[in-house]
């Protein structure tokens, strides 16, 4: 009894709800995390091979992935003061992965339209600056054939729109969810116990 | 365990992602840059395999340092049903995060100045640190008596 009425008294959100801040919150990191890219992206078109691999468009994914991950602990305060105060651990955990989601999906539509409406060639431009990168390193030959045919069948297989939003998501999701963990921890309060 | 569905779910999705972080040669492949599993991983990970373990191999689909965050965040999650039963009080739990995430950018920006150079057990170990901290800064929501 004690428990159905504590049940009563807790916030229950629906999809309506989470989708302002996973919205608000993805929309603006998915642009950061896009401008990010190009700009990489970019860096490492016009940069001449030095044959490390340490190049700009390595260092891209791991700076966009520290960026991203932000988007979880975010959408959580944006939450807390516009929706409500109060989020259970599970739904933080949902908005959360909502928050990744939004991201994945919307930096894949960025992505599209770039290379639709601007540069048709953009993919292919980073993939021969990588090639000449791989070129230049001093590595056996066999080996840098081997990296090289890996990412020219990464970069081909990766521009199919379901491949990229089915292998982005649950990623960019799952870690967006352990971010909205801490950004319940602290920004959300708890629902006071009535009994 | 309060919130105990949850806890099973993270346990389970974090044991895949640790797993699937091992990269292609778990599955045969000779790199794992180009297989599923490093797709999975590339908007996540710069997947540098020179900074990365091998597997039968074949380089990791995520650098070493990724691979310690996902394998710290999953002995993190392990050891909370042992810290609960202990009563572990978690009180600094953010400090010790914001401590890990310091200690990150430190090394990152240590060794990218030429101060030091950091190895793959190095940066496996910090970023262990890193997981294992999310994890336990986390680890008082799923405690029996629920105190936060």
């Amino acid at each position: 009894m004690e428990e159905e009425i504590q049940a009563q008294n807790e916030p229950a959100y629906g999809f309506g709800d989470y989708l302002p801040s996973a919205g608000i919150v993805g929309i603006i990191f998915s642009l950061i995390t896009f401008a990010a890219g190009l700009f990489f992206g970019y860096q490492q078109i016009n940069s001449e091979p030095t044959g490390t691999f340490f190049s700009p468009f390595m260092i891209s994914s791991g700076v966009i992935c520290l960026i991203s991950a932000l988007a979880g602990l975010l959408a959580v305060w944006h939450f807390t003061r516009e929706v409500s105060p109060e989020l259970k651990l599970g739904q933080g955990a949902v908005l959360g992965f909502l928050t990744g989601a939004v991201i994945a999906i919307l930096g894949v539509v960025f992505n599209e339209l770039w290379v639709m409406l601007f540069d048709p060639e953009y993919s292919e431009k980073i993939l021969s600056s990588l090639i000449a990168n791989i070129e230049e390193m001093e590595l056996p030959s066999a080996q840098k054939n081997e990296m090289i045919d890996a990412m020219a069948e990464s970069v081909v297989s990766g521009q199919s729109l379901l491949r990229q939003l089915f292998m982005g998501i649950p990623i960019t999701g799952l870690i967006n969810l352990i971010t909205a963990l801490i950004g319940v921890k602290i920004f959300a309060e708890k629902p006071e116990e009535k009994f | 365990m309060a919130n105990s569905k949850l806890y099973y779910f993270l346990l389970i999705a974090m044991a895949g992602m640790v797993f699937l972080a091992l990269g292609g040669g778990i599955w045969g492949a000779e790199q794992s840059i180009g297989h599923w599993t490093g797709v999975l991983f590339q908007s996540v990970c710069h997947q540098d395999p020179t900074r990365s373990f091998s597997v039968f191999g074949t380089p990791m689909a995520v650098n070493s340092r990724c691979f310690g965050i996902f394998a710290g965040i999953l002995t993190g999650l392990l050891l909370i049903p042992v810290l609960s039963a202990i009563n572990f009080k978690n009180k600094k739990g953010l400090v010790v995060l914001l401590f890990a995430v310091m200690l990150q950018i430190i090394d990152y920006s240590g060794n990218l100045m030429g101060y030091w150079e950091n190895t793959n057990i190095s940066r496996v170990l910090l970023g262990g640190f890193l997981g294992l901290a999310i994890s336990i800064s986390i680890s008082d929501f799923f405690y029996n008596n629920n105190q936060t």
